[in-house]
């Protein structure tokens, strides 16, 4: 890990490294992804397969100290195309 | 232009589109440009019951700004293939 | 009219003058917080940024509401969610 600063001369790198490994992708809509990165362009549009989707869904009701209750969907799908523009956070290494 | 070229080797493929409004239409893919719009034929809606009014469409044209998925299927892309385009057009537009 | 520009004798100590382009120089390697628009705070090691300010940090942590929330090795956080880049040493 200590040598991977070097390497990362700008953001681009990061997401370069991890190319046919698992990353973990943080979406617009309290939604997140686990998958292989195959490809990605400059706006951050990907291209990932076997692909764990999680949505975390908050039912509205009775907001009183923050206890709405929390709800997780997850999905599976294969080979995904994810447009840039949802993406707020690319983080390499599974989990 | 990467993703756009992948796109185009994609037609004729079914693919599910699914919108930032979470309509999911599925369809063969027929064209697509630059910005990604994507022009679909044959299309279902995935949950008619919660979009009836989609019943009657055969066809359809997406503007590529409200999208947030196309699911494709696996075989109809190589993947190797894809990394090193991605690594080549990352070396171009990031000199070096 | 007399009066002098402030910052001609205020912010004399290093880091505190300059243009947002020195700022963000400096920070390089410092640890930061960057905020996000949707209020989320991502604290960590800047390794670099770019003109779109897409950021990479290391060593990340995620704040929601003051309490971490997940730790992140590296992280790559597109630009355009990015409210501010706080240092949270001298620069």
């Amino acid at each position: 890990m200590a040598d991977l600063s070097a390497q990362v001369q700008e953001p681009f790198d990061l997401v370069r490294l991890s190319l046919s490994e698992r990353v973990f992708v943080k979406l617009k809509g309290e939604r997140s992804l686990v998958g292989v990165l195959h490809a990605y362009d400059g706006h951050m549009n990907m291209i990932m397969s076997d692909v764990e989707e999680t949505i975390l869904l908050v039912e509205p009701e009775e907001e009183v100290n923050g206890a709405g209750t929390v709800q997780t969907v997850k999905r599976q799908l294969e080979m995904l195309f994810v447009r840039g523009d949802s993406v707020i956070l690319v983080s390499p290494g599974a989990r | 232009m990467l993703i756009f070229s992948v796109f185009k080797t994609l037609t004729d493929q079914v693919v599910t589109v699914e919108l930032k409004n979470d309509l999911c239409i599925t369809g063969t893919l027929k064209s697509v440009d630059q910005f990604l719009n994507i022009r679909l034929d044959k299309i279902s809606v995935v949950d008619p019951e919660r979009y009836p009014h989609m019943m009657a469409v055969k066809n359809c044209f997406i503007r590529g700004s409200v999208v947030r998925y196309v699911q494709i299927p696996a075989t109809a892309v190589d993947t190797q293939l894809l990394e090193d385009a991605t690594r080549r057009e990352h070396a171009s537009t990031h000199k070096r | 009219m007399s009066a002098s520009p402030p910052q001609d004798q205020a912010g004399a100590s290093a880091g505190t003058v300059g243009t947002p382009a020195d700022f963000l120089k400096g920070v390089i390697g410092k640890r930061v917080v960057v905020r996000l628009t949707s209020g989320v705070d991502y604290q960590g090691l800047l390794s670099c940024l770019d003109g779109y300010m897409n950021i990479a940090l290391e060593q990340t942590e995620e704040y929601v509401d003051g309490a971490v929330v997940n730790r992140y090795g590296d992280a790559f956080i597109r630009g355009n969610n990015v409210l501010y880049i706080s240092a949270m040493e001298s620069i």
